[in-house]
């Protein structure tokens, strides 16, 4: 990690100008030196580690004193950023997804959702992202879990940018919150934004024919590249980033649905109880009657080695299989009424 | 060390902790009576002489905190504060699982005096661990002090907030065990016994004492030891039921009393009835 937050562009008046001077990091490095730099100016801020720090922890160097590594303690970890945060501070705590959500699961439930802790679980190796280290080491589970505890808070940025903003809002945040973050991406999203804000979806790009809602690293990511690719075949698609899954911003997924002919979810997430559970409850609580096509893991564990990518493959997760099963799931007619207008490929 | 006459005076309080305890018992909802009446001593050590509190301001920045992380003994710490004169023991009796009333059967934090609802065991030591280090961080002296039961000793999560206790030396934590050797579903010693406590807190670098758990004496003079460098674990020897002569011998980790025991169990306890 070899950023330096204090030089160059300030990251957090120049956060855009930050990211260029730094292109090489991945978004859960990009967590760290945002953190460092808004602890200069919230001094509630703590931070704990359950030694999956890696070296060289910016925040560790810069505020030793609000910095703790518990050691391999997840649930000791969790328990004491309650009681921390009870004392008034903002605990922010980390480590991968697989232990952070699941192995310290009741301390979440307890130390953080039922007393509406001002704790910051913040994980990375989110969905498959931990790739060969095999499924002890992969998430597929945590969204739909930590969506179930009452008053969470969960989120899930899409690329570097969104990260450094994330952070700045969970400063200021009021409540328990769950952040994933992946592991290996360095992703930009080539996507106008103006601000962040927490509980609302952005809508990156309208289309009518297909509503594609996404989250996070690698489902964005993939949902814009299958809209790209569904462009070229004349097919107009909606993207949305929906970058909080709870609270969800259901009012964007019925303007959604209300704009477009099929809406399809985008994750890196088991396809049980993601955001495409929440979205399928959405539309059904709302009565729309439509269809939702879920991408996303498998239901499976993937116990076999292979790249992030290679993964992601086996369940569809690419631009160009997205754009695919959408065209296989489109109104006949529509693609009957494509077919023979050659100029509009 | 407490003088004689303060000493009585607990000794009264405690008494008065057990009838009310007692009477819990006697709600439509019972209560979880071996485990209240086991640490009946230990929160009147506490709450009446060790820490530094105010029940007119349980709030207070400078307080000192309690857990309870056996907080199946809810019981007993609500009867104990009541007593303490954080709220009206009566009302504790007319609220105690009412609908929509604080008093819940584990402990809840709305209850004056109360940090942290507890209940799931296996917590409360990690939260202690939490506030005395953010304490710590924060440059304040506050104390902090968790009841754990021996049963409750099976959790994990307690040997790893041990560990990180040891290693930062949180010498503003003192771990009580209320050491009554029962758990849920029978004796410790023959469901999780809990060999050698004293060696094994010791070697996790924790200062320990053993002392008799109803010996208010005994207990005041190990929880106000002079603080070292080091957390202190205090093995407080208990009885399941104590206080209850028609308890001994039996299984009382939960009970639901007619009037009838009622009657029997305060008049053992030497309170005249009509």
């Amino acid at each position: 990690m070899t950023a330096n937050p204090m030089t160059g562009p300030d990251l957090a008046s120049d956060p855009q100008g930050w990211l260029n001077e730094n292109p090489g990091l991945s978004n859960r490095q990009i967590f760290r030196h945002a953190l460092t730099r808004f602890a200069e100016d919230e001094s509630r801020v703590v931070l704990l580690e359950a030694d999956l720090a890696g070296g060289g922890d910016p925040f560790a160097a810069r505020h030793p004193e609000r910095f703790r590594n518990v050691g391999v303690c997840e649930a000791t970890m969790l328990d004491m950023a309650c009681a921390m945060a009870h004392l008034g501070n903002i605990v922010f705590t980390h480590t991968f997804a697989p232990f952070g959500a699941m192995r310290a699961c009741e301390q979440i439930r307890l130390g953080m959702a039922y007393p509406r802790a001002n704790v910051r679980l913040v994980c990375d190796y989110g969905g498959l992202s931990g790739a060969f280290f095999g499924p002890t080491h992969h998430a597929i589970e945590d969204l739909a879990i930590l969506r179930a505890m009452p008053g969470m808070t969960v989120l899930s940025p899409a690329d570097g940018l969104e990260t450094l903003l994330a952070t700045r809002a969970l400063i200021d945040f009021d409540g328990p919150v769950y952040m994933r973050l992946g592991r290996n991406r360095v992703s930009r999203l080539e996507a106008p934004r103006d601000g962040f804000e927490i509980g609302r979806a952005r809508c990156l790009q309208e289309g009518t024919d297909v509503g594609i809602i996404a989250h996070g690293e690698v489902g964005v990511g993939v949902a814009l590249e299958a809209a790209r690719l569904l462009e070229t075949r004349g097919i107009s698609t909606r993207v949305v980033n929906m970058h909080t899954l709870k609270p969800l911003d259901e009012a964007t997924i019925l303007e959604t649905a209300e704009r477009t002919g099929l809406l399809v979810t985008v994750e890196e997430h088991n396809v049980l109880g993601g955001l495409g559970g929440a979205v399928c409850e959405a539309v059904c609580e709302h009565g729309l009657g439509r269809r939702v096509v879920r991408i996303g893991i498998q239901d499976r564990y993937d116990a076999t080695a292979g790249s992030h990518e290679f993964l992601l493959l086996g369940h569809g997760l690419d631009g160009g299989l997205v754009a695919q099963r959408i065209m296989e799931c489109l109104p006949r007619p529509r693609l009957v009424a494509l077919a023979p207008d050659p100029g509009r490929s | 060390m407490p003088p004689n006459e303060e000493l009585e005076l607990l000794r009264e309080r405690a008494k008065r902790v057990r009838r009310l305890i007692v009477r819990l018992a006697a709600t439509p909802s019972g209560c979880h009576l071996g485990g209240s009446l086991s640490l009946v001593e230990i929160l009147v050590a506490l709450l009446g002489r060790v820490m530094r509190i105010d029940p007119r301001a349980p709030g207070s920045a400078e307080r000192d905190h309690l857990i309870l992380s056996k907080g199946h003994s809810a019981a007993g710490l609500y009867a104990a504060l009541a007593e303490s004169g954080f709220f009206d023991p009566e009302e504790l009796v007319r609220k105690y699982n009412a609908d929509g009333s604080i008093f819940t059967g584990h402990v809840n934090s709305q209850v004056p005096g109360v940090d942290f609802s507890t209940g799931s065991l296996g917590h409360g030591l990690g939260l202690g661990v939490g506030l005395a280090l953010g304490r710590r961080m924060r440059g304040e002296p506050n104390r902090v002090y968790v009841i754990c039961g021996d049963g409750e000793l099976g959790e994990g999560s307690n040997w790893e907030a041990i560990q990180v206790a040891a290693h930062h030396r949180l010498s503003q934590l003192t771990l009580i065990i209320d050491r009554n050797g029962g758990q849920n579903d029978g004796p410790t010693e023959s469901i999780l016994p809990q060999a050698a406590l004293v060696e094994r807190l010791e070697a996790f670098g924790f200062h320990t004492l053993e002392v008799d758990g109803h010996d208010l004496h005994a207990l005041c003079e190990a929880l106000e030891a002079p603080t070292g460098t080091s957390p202190r674990a205090v093995i407080a020897r208990t009885r399941k039921g104590a206080g209850l002569p028609m308890l001994r011998g039996k299984s009382a980790h939960y009970a639901i009393f007619n009037a009838e025991q009622l009657r029997r169990a305060l008049a053992s306890m030497g309170e005249k009835t009509r």
